[in-house]
């Protein structure tokens, strides 16, 4: 079966079970050390989750809410309600010619953006240095929060060189450093920025994305034109609650505390002359706001509709038996592992998540794991259900 | 790959309606190992196994004749011909008799546990019926629903109120999702884990870790009394590194499906097992099968078996 063709190639792949073997104990040691030592971070997810659910809920109203607010700190909103309409958009803002640099987005992968941009004549870069690693390979993001987690520091090496970074000596970190004068010297030459969000507050036009690397604050924050595409299911109603959806998602991947928590409501701007303000200070002049639909309004009142109130922690994935062997090579084209099977549902096609639920254990350790308590392994059944009464596979 | 999903899920349709089994197996499979007793056919508390245990020896050898089709011509034609196929595997399977022996021997140490608690149960013989677990995980609903109605009829019939389970399937299918499927479903249903008295801890019998089966740890809440029980029968329990709520699955429900992935999984939770202790305890038949069979030297003990003594 094709669908399974990826999976049985990952169980051959020696590196790849080892890598992934150390990566998901190290996360399942760091996730329960922070929940032991911070008890009211469980707490808060709970609040994140009625969060998350009351937003869904109203989620229209919230979607126009949240384009008001954009438009009075001078963002500008745009709605897409498929892929290729959200690459349209983006597409024409950035046109061709453009140095671009890029912060990990899943949104942005699911619509296909890096390689779109690329198509127009545009140089485009990934500064993650994991999603780098993974744009140089030609491959795929292999986890939600740590896109190369596949790879070892010698394959790391080897693609940073041919891509002409100045990596001296072996160690991961010269590596690091190499990387960040590789990217350095793009960030700052560049035209646009292009970031996703962890969570949009309707009430202020707030994005709040959370990191570690400070790459997102650079590329939101240094070249003239910064674009953000944010999937539908992370608006809330506060900045509040946007915050603390990006504490809940940063404590459940294991970092935290996060070293940055970015809030980022409109391009820059300053008042210092005669009061007068004036926009595009030392950031960007100008910011847009890609709103990405693609199926999640339709999901609502479904079967899958409670993944719209994941953060994309990853935890379901370093948590799940049968992820840990595969990465993302099982859980569909984009996004992977438990969360991946309703994600694909939901974006992309629901009969190919069908064929890959049957990889699911129904064992529920997913469930247990995830911060906002989706119902990942009844969905997975869900998905065979449908699959085996709906369209034959 | 040895079977694909829809190839293996209209095998097992295939089989509910020739036999009531998910897959070719005789019709007394699951009452035979009964008859020497002479329980009585009707009353409560009723045993119902589900015929879970009594399958395994079955699913065994049915998955080593499929792994061999692994890259096969069969296994693609296989969702064509899946009449055929059935009929096919039919023939070719004979049960793992070691297993066979096996899963008979922990049945009726279930029914001395029982008695020695004081619980003299009802047995339907016949109307051990297949719970059709595995129809509701494949998300066969319809196969599903006929199969619970038909179970619960039967059992009523017999008189029982109360259904006293063996395994964590059987035991959340009727718990947690019969009362979906059947209207004015009003059995009360326990494992026997959870109806057996518990004698105070004593020693002597060495040291054991757990491996909590999903079901019962996550969904029924079955999970201090088989460490109470154990600790009774003189056992000092050793917890994995991952265990009750977050225990660690053992990969057996995508065997058929899957095998390679579902060894790989044995694997890695043996290793975390027996860093703990050599001897591995389990509650469900299907972790039994898979762990035993992914065993480089690990002793897997099914904790029917440990509390009646008669393994040690
Ligand atoms: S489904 Fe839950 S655990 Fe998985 S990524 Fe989303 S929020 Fe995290």
């Amino acid at each position: 079966m094709k669908a399974f063709e990826e999976v049985n190639r990952a169980l051959e792949d020696e590196e790849l079970q080892l890598a992934l073997g150390k990566a998901s104990l190290s996360s399942q040691l760091k996730v329960e050390e922070v929940l032991r030592s911070r008890p009211e971070l469980a707490e808060l997810a709970k609040e994140v989750r009625e969060i998350k659910k009351r937003s869904i809920a109203r989620l229209d109203e919230l979607i126009e809410q949240a384009m008001n607010s954009l438009r009075a700190v001078k963002a500008t909103p745009h709605f897409a309600e498929g892929a290729e309409r959200a690459r349209e958009i983006v597409g024409k803002l950035v046109g061709s010619g453009k140095l671009v640099v890029l912060s990990k987005s899943m949104a942005a992968a699911e619509v296909g953006l890096r390689e779109h941009l690329q198509s127009l004549g545009n140089e485009v870069w990934e500064t993650d240095l994991g999603e780098l690693l993974v744009q140089l390979e030609g491959s795929k993001p292999m986890h939600t929060i740590t896109p190369a987690v596949h790879m070892t520091r010698r394959r790391a090496m080897e693609l940073l060189r041919k891509a002409g970074a100045r990596v001296e000596g072996e160690s991961i970190e010269a590596a690091v450093r190499a990387a960040r004068e590789f990217l350095r010297e793009k960030i700052v030459r560049a035209h646009v920025g292009i970031t996703g969000a962890n969570a949009l507050a309707a009430d202020t036009g707030a994005l709040v994305t959370v990191e570690n690397e400070s790459n997102i604050r650079l590329v939101s924050g240094a070249p003239p034109l910064h674009i953000a595409i944010v999937p539908v299911d992370k608006i809330v109603p506060t900045l509040m609650d946007a915050v603390k959806v990006a504490m809940v998602q940063a404590a459940y991947a294991g970092l935290y505390p996060p070293t940055y928590i970015n809030i980022v409501a409109g391009p820059s701007s300053t008042a210092d002359i005669e009061r007068t303000r004036v926009y595009g200070a030392q950031g960007p002049v100008e910011q847009h706001v890609v709103l990405l639909d693609n199926g999640r309004l339709a999901a609502r009142g479904g079967p899958f509709e409670e993944q719209l109130l994941c953060v994309r922690c990853g935890r379901c994935q370093y948590e799940c038996p049968v992820w840990v062997h595969t990465a993302n090579h099982w859980g569909g084209p984009v996004y992977g592992g438990p969360m991946g099977l309703a994600w694909t549902a939901i974006t992309h096609d629901e009969l190919e998540a069908g064929k890959l639920s049957f990889l699911c254990l129904g064992c529920g350790r997913c469930d247990e794991a995830c911060p906002v308590s989706i119902p990942i392994s009844r969905m997975a059944r869900e998905l065979r259900r449908r699959a085996l009464t709906l369209g034959k596979p | 790959m040895p079977l694909e999903p829809a190839a293996a899920a209209q095998l097992v349709a295939e089989n509910m309606r020739r036999s009531g089994f998910p897959l070719p197996a005789p019709s007394d499979v699951a009452y035979a190992w009964a008859r020497p007793l002479n329980l009585p056919a009707r009353g409560s508390p009723m045993l119902y196994t589900g015929a879970l245990y009594q399958l395994m020896p079955y699913a065994v050898s049915l998955l080593e004749y499929t792994s061999r089709l692994e890259g096969t011509a069969v296994s693609s034609l296989a969702l064509k011909v899946s009449r055929y196929f059935t009929q096919l595997a039919a023939i070719a399977i004979r049960p793992d008799e070691r297993l066979k022996a096996y899963v008979e021997r922990v049945l009726r140490s279930i029914v001395r546990l029982l008695e020695r608690s004081g619980i003299k149960v009802a047995y339907p013989y016949e109307d051990d019926l297949y719970s059709g677990a595995l129809l509701y995980d494949l998300g066969l609903d319809e196969l599903f629903a006929e199969q619970a109605k038909k179970v619960y009829k039967a059992l009523k019939a017999r008189g029982a109120q109360e259904v006293i389970t063996v395994d964590p399937h059987t035991t959340h299918m009727l718990r947690s999702i019969y009362p979906k499927y059947v209207d004015g479903f009003d059995l009360t249903v326990r494992s026997y884990l959870e109806v057996l008295s518990v004698s105070p801890s004593q020693a002597g019998k060495g040291e054991v870790v757990i491996h909590d089966p999903c079901l019962y740890a996550r969904w029924e809440n079955v999970v201090e009394q088989p460490r109470r029980l154990l600790e009774g029968a003189g056992y000092q329990v050793l917890e994995p590194r991952r265990s009750r709520r977050m225990t660690y699955c053992c990969g057996g429900p995508i065997e058929g499906i899957a095998p390679k992935m579902a060894k790989k999984i044995a694997r890695v939770r043996l290793a975390e097992l027996s860093e703990r202790s050599k001897h591995i305890v389990t509650l469900c038949p299907i972790c039994y099968v898979n762990l035993w069979g992914a065993a480089e030297g690990e002793k897997v003990s099914d904790i029917a078996l440990l509390l009646a003594g008669e393994e040690g």
